[in-house]
């Protein structure tokens, strides 16, 4: 499903940002013998928010962890159709699967930083990569911080630990970490719901920023943030796809009345 | 438009408490302008002065309106079809008081007239008078009724009204050419046509909001554009 007005970009113009930069085709998924995703079909725009709404259970969840293959790490799952990130296949065999991830960054609904500095948190990863490097490390917390809009308020203290700061502080540093590797896309899974109203406008700022550099997609439980943060909704029910537009579309003239009885409120 | 309840009856019950009050205040509308024609067609200064009185629970149920949209729009955040319902409720409420305002002004020019003897141009207004009433009824029918359809056909209803108002206006300004004596009384009845024209405008503002309450469709200042797909 394309958004409906929605510019396609052509491949070729590489400066011009990719229509269907996360490409979902057909897309079948099953934990065991229950199939959580019928026939999802999704073209996600490059450098562009695009939320994932619907009711728990709906699939949203699942969808936004296949596009890291997080998944894989679960007993008994197994999928039909394809997903592909700038033309490449998630599944090719050929693919690493680290540098898939290191190269689709995520952030969750509760913020687990690591029990490490502000630091260590932020280039853990590329220690593991055999990165040690000490202008390659403090150049990447300075980028990752500035870009988490987290480093004016930590920069004094940077080997303190990561657990002494607060909830909106930590899910930032989260941001931080996950921007570190400099992914392609950037996963949201409700990255606000466990934050004050302070906090989450931080966060949400902050998403409005990383549009530039990166492709979003955000799962959330909260209408008014997908209205506010995105440029595109997806909604899902029941594990199908149900209407992809425009957010502004969604949110004031839905096509399928589904869309309208979820984001009213109304008994469906 | 969907029809099922909400899962929070509160916001139903405050929708339908904010449509009930647009209902009120528009059938108290019809009343004064009813009131405001029979004012000036029987020359009874007592009704022109109820309808110059009775404006004001008008004006406070307007302010009532604002109030309840707003306290909505606060404590909801309406989305789609409903957003539209109470934005348009909101809109709604301004052009009925406007119509109420524009019977005070023809009660007003009624009074004045009836301290004159009759002019036989007056029943000339009957017409325009039937027609603005029946397109501010058909209008909150409309808005009562979710009938798109019933809302559009008051665009081009209210093109035929501005045209009686022009006609009107020229005849009574070669009356005045012709009694020279009777300028202020026939200005009176022009301004009164004038008035008659606003309400028609209203009731077509009405319905452009009704369409796009109900169908999300912008019909409004679409004259000379080509038809939407």
């Amino acid at each position: 499903m394309e958004p409906s007005t929605a510019s396609a970009a052509s491949p070729t113009e590489s400066a011009e940002p990719r229509a269907d930069f996360l490409k979902v085709t057909q897309f079948n998924f099953h934990y065991g013998k229950k199939q959580a995703l019928f026939d999802v079909n999704l073209d996600i725009p490059q450098r562009q928010v695009t939320a994932f709404i619907g009711p728990s259970g709906c699939g949203k969840s699942t969808l936004l962890r296949n596009f890291n293959r997080m998944n894989d790490l679960i007993d008994g799952v197994r999928h039909e159709g394809n997903i592909t990130i700038n033309g490449h296949s998630i599944f090719d065999p050929k693919i690493e699967i680290i540098a898939l991830r290191r190269s689709i960054g995520m952030v969750f609904q509760k913020s687990n930083p690591f029990p490490k500095s502000i630091y260590e948190n932020i280039v853990y990863s590329l220690r593991i990569a055999g990165q040690n490097n000490r202008r390659v490390l403090d150049e990447t917390v300075e980028r990752s911080l500035q870009g988490a809009a987290l480093w004016e308020e930590v920069k004094d203290r940077l080997h303190d630990s990561a657990l002494s700061l607060s909830g909106g502080q930590m899910q930032r540093l989260c941001i931080a970490r996950a921007i570190a590797n400099r992914p392609e896309v950037l996963l949201m899974d409700e990255p606000c719901s466990a934050l004050d109203p302070i906090a989450t406008a931080k966060v949400e700022e902050l998403i409005h920023e990383l549009k530039k550099e990166f492709t979003i997609v955000i799962v959330t439980h909260n209408m008014q943030q997908a209205t506010r943060c995105s440029d595109l909704t997806a909604f899902f029910y029941l594990g199908k796809l149900i209407e992809f537009d425009r957010t502004q579309k969604i949110f004031s003239n839905p096509a399928q009345k589904q869309t309208e009885d979820y984001i009213t409120g109304r008994f469906g | 438009m969907p029809n099922g309840t909400h899962i929070l009856g509160t916001f139903d019950h405050a929708l339908h408490s904010l449509r009930n009050n647009v209902l009120m205040m528009a059938s108290l509308a019809e009343r004064n302008l009813a009131n405001a024609t029979k004012g000036l067609f029987e020359r009874d200064d007592e009704l022109s002065n109820v309808v110059i009185a009775d404006d004001e629970e008008i004006d406070l149920l307007e302010i009532q309106v604002d109030r309840e949209g707003v306290e909505l729009l606060l404590r909801f955040q309406p989305v789609a079809s409903d957003l539209r319902q109470v934005v348009t409720a909101m809109k709604a409420s301004v052009n009925i008081e406007r119509i109420a305002d524009q019977s005070v002004n023809i009660a007003r020019r009624a009074r004045k007239l009836s301290a004159q003897p009759e002019l036989s141009s007056v029943r000339s207004l009957e017409p325009m008078f039937a027609k603005a009433s029946r397109m501010f009824a058909d209008a909150i029918k409309a808005y009562a009724d979710d009938n798109a359809a019933l809302a559009r056909e008051l665009k081009p209803r209210d093109r035929e009204l501005d045209e009686m108002n022009r006609q009107f206006a020229e005849a009574c300004t070669e009356r005045m050419a012709e009694e020279p004596h009777l300028i202020q009384p026939y200005l009176n009845l022009i301004f009164i046509a004038r008035f008659v024209e606003r309400i028609g405008d209203h009731a077509t503002n009405l319905g452009e909001d009704v369409v796009f309450s109900v169908a999300a469709e912008e019909i409004r200042h679409t004259q000379g554009a080509p038809p939407s797909a």
